[in-house]
């Protein structure tokens, strides 16, 4: 893994649409301790976009956001 | 069969309409439902801008004699049960119709059988066993001659074609003063949108070729645009600016009856946005052929269909009423918009908020 973070979690949600990428991260957030790492799948260009901003204002921290082939992306986040 | 000039100018604005939607990611189901959702205001204020240009382009065009404006005959009934109708169905369908149809050009499978559903949802409501429904038309009309005031110099006048729209102008006797409406609405939105600013813009860095081809526009950009992409439309046309729902329906209904005359000028204009996407997001790297599950996918072919139906009943879609109508100033429009709105909120409170 090229930013060396493991995550603690995998949520694959390629192939839902808008909004239950969103929705399914949020609840996966809610259910993680602090300090882990979750890492979402997701081809839904929107959300690649959306879910960042949103767990951002949340207080979680976002570690990375890649794009990982055509429509796919790869985002980090860090559990506050 | 239409003029080929139509056809071409429908194509052409299409495909510019579809490239803004893709790289706007503009898509009013999203922009009205996340407010309660979630909270994000993104879209919905390029939601708010693009009314905004709107309405100054189409009140200076109306102005300067280059068109007349045609809001919507107002079926009071129609539009709030089409309205509500229609926001049930494009939150099941995950996409209003202008999102379904330039998420069809990103490869989406779902979106491609949503709009299946809004086709046929369409033609049995305005053909078919449905049509009954359409009586709530005729029962709640209201027109400018029942209420004795005068449309107005800047509105179409009636025609066999055509029954003059009552708008916030010349319902309140400022039908020869439209301007003063479009001032207030504007500079009120124009205020918030100053004031709430910040923390949505797309902070990452790149080349103008990256930002404008690579990565999804800020929000105030795709506003601006998608208003633009309105007034060239309705330049183009002269009767009406974007709509989205028609053209499909005008679609089905020539492939089902091999009349070409069923097929519309909106009917170029939507395949022409399935083009513009196509091509937005293959040069994104974002083109991919791609489909949720068995259950999602029933779940949005049953949303298409309930848009179909809400946008014949009502008479317009997201589109057709809230970026084309309500710049005109149409009740029916301002209407048939809130009870989208409404439709959608109780939809995606009792879909994803409850409990």
């Amino acid at each position: 893994m090229s930013s060396g973070v493991k995550p603690t979690e995998v949520l694959d949600v390629r192939g839902e649409v808008c909004p239950y990428p969103d929705v399914k991260t949020q609840k996966k957030v809610k259910s993680m301790k602090s300090g882990e790492v979750l890492e979402v799948l997701v081809d839904y260009p929107l959300s690649a976009e959306r879910i960042p901003r949103s767990v951002e204002k949340q207080g979680h921290g976002i570690l990375k956001v890649e794009k990982t082939g055509t429509g796919e992306w790869r985002i980090l986040i860090k559990i506050k | 069969m239409i003029d080929t000039s139509l056809m071409v100018s429908g194509l052409v604005v299409g495909v510019i309409f579809g490239f803004v939607l893709q790289r706007g990611r503009f898509c009013m189901n999203s922009a009205f439902r996340d407010i309660i959702l979630m909270k994000e205001y993104t879209l919905l204020k390029a939601v708010a801008l693009a009314i905004v240009v709107q309405m100054i382009g189409f009140h200076l065009m109306a102005t300067m004699g280059y068109i007349q404006l045609y809001p919507k005959t107002l079926y009071w009934g129609a539009m709030i049960v089409g309205g509500f109708i229609f926001g049930i169905g494009m939150v099941l369908a995950a996409g209003c119709a202008s999102g379904t149809t330039y998420r069809v050009g990103e490869g989406m499978m779902g979106s491609f059988v949503a709009l299946l559903g809004l086709m046929i949802g369409g033609l049995v409501t305005s053909e078919g066993a449905l049509s009954e429904l359409l009586k709530l038309k005729s029962s709640t009309l209201v027109t400018t001659d029942y209420l004795g005031i005068s449309p107005g110099p800047y509105v179409a006048p009636k025609s066999n074609k055509y029954e003059p729209g009552l708008t916030l102008a010349n319902v309140f006797g400022l039908d020869l003063n439209p301007w003063i409406f479009v001032a207030i609405v504007s500079i009120v939105i124009i205020a918030v949108l100053i004031w709430k600013r910040g923390g949505e813009e797309t902070k990452a860095e790149g080349t103008w070729y990256e930002k404008i081809f690579k990565m999804g526009w800020n929000w105030w950009i795709t506003g601006i645009a998608v208003g633009i992409v309105g007034i060239i439309a309705f330049l183009a046309l002269k009767t009406y600016a974007l709509g989205i729902s028609g053209g499909w329906f005008g679609f089905l209904n020539a492939l089902v009856t091999g009349d070409p005359d069923k097929l519309n000028w909106f009917t170029f204009l939507v395949i022409g946005v399935v083009i513009g996407a196509a091509i937005a997001a293959s040069i994104a790297g974002e083109f991919k052929l791609r489909a949720p599950d068995a259950r999602r996918l029933l779940q949005q072919f049953i949303g298409g269909l309930i848009m179909g139906i809400g946008a014949v009943i009502g008479t317009a879609c997201n589109i057709g009423h809230i970026l084309s109508g309500m710049p005109q100033l149409a009740l029916s429009s301002i209407l048939g918009g809130i009870f989208i709105i409404l439709g959608c909120w109780v939809t995606a409170y009792i879909m994803f908020m409850r409990g």
